[in-house]
């Protein structure tokens, strides 16, 4: 166990500064979220020179091959200057998929034309009404037709789909066990998507799929291990999505230390009086203990499914409430300012509510959590 | 950053957990299991002490040379952890994790020489008398007086909240050796032998049936010179220095580890009509927020334990670990109580041990558990309260 930095998180961590830092404003994000996708395909290109769209890629792919703590330090920086690019859904959710894939040889090739930048996935897995946490259960087929599958469902929610080229659609196989994992295209014939913001400047889309007709090849992982893998991918997307609440947290506590110094009434900054400084203290608190949980999972990240997914719902349980806490407290220290959509704490809020629910809210994860230490 | 956990370190829990259960008597482990008082009792408690010291491993945490074990804050960490999972009789804090850093660090040879070794050997219990009853959370502000003439200290005034005052043999007191200068200057550190004449305890009874925490009144108390640490004037530099250096103590994260799970144990042997407590859903998310947060801070006290580098200073962590810690000290006998129901409003007297002989109706779980959540009221208070914490906090992190 070893907390300190090593040289390559260092550099990592020093390219997130040097390209993020510029971009951590609330006039940046107003731009982006009016844009057509959500976020600048431009830095998107960067992220890649930078190698970060490389990093879970194995070498042999000409990856970076990081580990879940490297992926961790790098969507803290994302985290804090509030990036809306789709980078846990490709690179950290779609990247496990494909390192999963049965074709080795296919997924060598999807992974490096998303560490080059050219290609975005999504996953369509969530429908309307189903647990989040439970895989297993999904209303979209799959029936083997000639060569290959149709497919035919209704997804909802696909987080990043309007930017992605590829998606990955979870369906049950017709006649067999478990789910199967498909990569279809985004311009697929008789996929239809109706695309939307959420309250954080992300897009996502509710996806139709009427009788869409695959090539067997499309099939990235079937039967049994296709539910493994997928509960495995969302757990790693989770961990991402932790990071960045940390990330946005650390950040919502600074400017809200600032601004409690600069702001002044019955003629003294409002930081000197005890119940706002409490108030401060709390946000202190909360943001520590995330970041302790965010380590807890990271620690966990590569046990068996029973420990990992109990260490998972453990921090998102309280890496949840501290979001609330941050950013419920921060909006209370700025008063009205924090309701309006020029200042920075109110773009923390709408993130950090969207991070808590995504993946599973905080009722599931602590039902599951529940269930895994009475059973 | 690599956070995986070094395989090692499993080999030496299962090393100490041998040993701890080859070395701690079998009626002094039920007796501590089952005890209904907060505080162990003082002779199990010096007599651990001693099986330890026999073994060098009474003051683990100590340096070497004055017989410590040298090893790193994760095996103590374990080790600690193992102790508390074996319901071992703590230690005697005062002695061992209070005066003991700030002896060996500020005091004398001459001090050093007298007062490590029974500390070590687990020959004396010591009492602190830092409060008063005008000075809590402005501790700066105490009156007791110490006044030199000739080779002696002449102490006059009055201490409160000393814990365990009536069973020590010798206490350490923050006392005012300058009234002319800055509250904090003029205060010094005195070793002071319990029975010398002048000094009378008064044990108070509590809200849980215990008399644990006393006053301590003294009375033209005559004080070796010798006794006083380190430089007239720097007791409170040394009494600031004490809390800090034992920062993750205060989590009392071991204790909390050993009492959640027997919360659970309780939920599991406790029903209401017909179904478990430990199966109601609102019972059941309350355990697992009160474990997640556990969790969060073992791992706030593992990242203290290395260091780990921050913006803020470290102690901005520390006042972390006493607020959290606290606050689940409390949640967590809370939690006890509460999967008991009614039941738990049954008084047991602290004093008879062993406690009642356990029935259906009223489980070994089931005395004590009131008894320690009443005074744990006191977790949130002492040490510097919730409150002191949080204005530290927002001076250290935030600059205010």
């Amino acid at each position: 166990m070893d907390f300190a930095k090593s040289d390559i998180q260092a550099m990592l961590l020093d390219s997130a500064d040097r390209l993020l830092s510029e971009n951590a404003d609330v006039e940046y994000w107003r731009h982006q979220r009016s844009s057509a996708l959500g976020f600048d395909e431009a830095r998107w290109a960067q992220f890649a020179e930078l190698g970060w769209l490389a990093l879970p890629v194995p070498e042999a792919a000409g990856g970076l091959d990081g580990t879940m703590e490297d992926i961790a330090l790098l969507n803290i920086a994302l985290g804090k200057a509030l990036a809306t690019e789709p980078y846990v859904s490709t690179v950290v959710l779609a990247d496990h998929v494909f390192k999963q894939a049965a074709d080795e040889a296919r997924a060598l090739e999807l992974l490096g034309e998303i560490a080059g930048g050219t290609l975005r996935v999504a996953l369509a897995h969530q429908e309307n009404g189903a647990h989040p946490l439970d895989v297993e259960v999904t209303g979209t087929q799959a029936r083997p037709s000639g060569d290959g599958y149709i497919l035919s469902g209704a997804k909802i929610m696909a987080l990043d789909a309007p930017g992605a080229g590829q998606l990955i659609v979870s369906a049950r196989i017709e006649g067999e066990e478990g789910i199967g994992l498909f990569l279809v295209p985004a311009d697929a014939s008789g996929l239809s998507a109706r695309s939307y913001a959420l309250i954080d400047g992300t897009r996502a889309s509710d996806i139709v799929l009427a009788d869409v007709k695959l090539p067997s090849a499309a099939l990235l992982i079937g039967g049994n291990r296709g539910s493994a893998v997928l509960r495995e991918a969302i757990d790693r997307a989770s961990i991402a999505l932790m990071a960045q609440a940390v990330g946005a947290m650390e950040a919502a506590n600074k400017i809200c230390g600032a601004y409690v110094q600069e702001r002044k009434q019955f003629g003294a900054a409002i930081g000197s009086f005890q119940a706002i400084q409490h108030i401060m203290a709390d946000n202190f608190v909360a943001a520590h203990q995330a970041r302790s949980m965010l380590y807890h999972a990271l620690a966990n990240a590569d046990q068996d499914e029973a420990r990992r997914s109990a260490a998972l719902s453990a921090a998102r349980l309280v890496v949840g409430e501290a979001g609330q806490t941050v950013s419920r407290n921060g909006i209370q220290v700025h008063g009205g300012y924090g309701l309006t959509d020029e200042y920075a704490i109110g773009h923390y809020f709408r993130r950090l509510m969207c991070i808590e629910k995504q993946y599973g809210d905080l009722i599931q994860h602590g039902e599951r959590f529940g269930n895994s230490i009475f059973g | 950053m690599e956070l995986r956990l070094d395989p090692d370190l499993q080999t030496f829990r299962t090393e100490v957990r041998a040993f701890i259960d080859s070395v701690l008597p079998a009626d002094m482990k039920e007796r501590q299991r089952r005890k209904v008082a907060n505080n162990a009792a003082v002779p199990d408690l010096l007599e651990w002490m001693r099986i330890l010291n026999a073994h060098g491993r009474s003051v683990p945490h100590w340096p070497v040379e004055f017989g410590g074990c040298g090893w790193t804050p994760m095996q103590l960490f374990i080790f600690n952890e193992e102790l508390y999972k074996a319901d071992a009789p703590e230690f005697d804090w005062g002695g061992t994790h209070m005066l003991g850093p700030v002896l060996y660090t500020y005091g004398s040879d001459y001090l050093k020489d007298r007062f490590l070794p029974m500390i070590r050997e687990g020959a004396t219990m010591w009492a602190q008398g830092f409060s008063e009853p005008g000075s809590g959370s402005d501790l700066a502000s105490l009156r007791t007086s110490a006044e030199l003439v000739g080779d002696k200290y002449i102490v006059n005034g009055q201490k409160i909240w000393t814990s365990g005052a009536a069973h020590a043999d010798w206490g350490f007191f923050l006392v005012r050796t300058d009234k002319t200068v800055k509250p904090q200057r003029g205060i010094s550190f005195l070793i002071i032998k319990m029975d010398t004449p002048g000094i009378t305890v008064r044990q108070i009874p509590q809200i849980n049936g215990e008399a644990h925490l006393c006053e301590v009144f003294l009375d033209n108390v005559e004080v070796p010179a010798d006794q006083l640490i380190g430089e007239p004037g720097m007791g409170w530099t040394y009494a600031k220095f004490l809390l800090e250096h034992e920062r993750t103590t205060s989590s009392f994260i071991y204790w909390s580890k050993r009492e959640l799970a027997r919360a659970k144990d309780i939920a599991l042997g406790e029903s209401v009509g017909g179904r478990r407590v430990a199966d109601d859903p609102a019972f059941r998310a309350r355990f697992a927020k009160a474990e997640a947060d556990l969790l969060a801070l073992e791992w706030s006290v593992l990242r203290v334990l290395a260091h780990e580098e921050l913006d803020e200073p470290e102690a901005a962590a520390a006042s972390v670990l006493k607020i959290r810690g606290s606050e689940l000290q409390q949640e967590i006998t809370m939690l006890q109580v509460d999967a008991m129901g009614a039941k738990s409003l049954r008084f047991f007297d602290a004093a008879p041990v062993p406690p009642p002989a356990p029935t259906d109706v009223w489980p070994d779980y089931a005395p004590g558990r009131t008894t320690v959540a009443l005074i744990n009221r006191a977790a949130t208070i002492y040490g510097g309260s919730k409150q002191i914490q949080k204005n530290i906090l927002a001076r250290l992190a935030f600059g205010l």
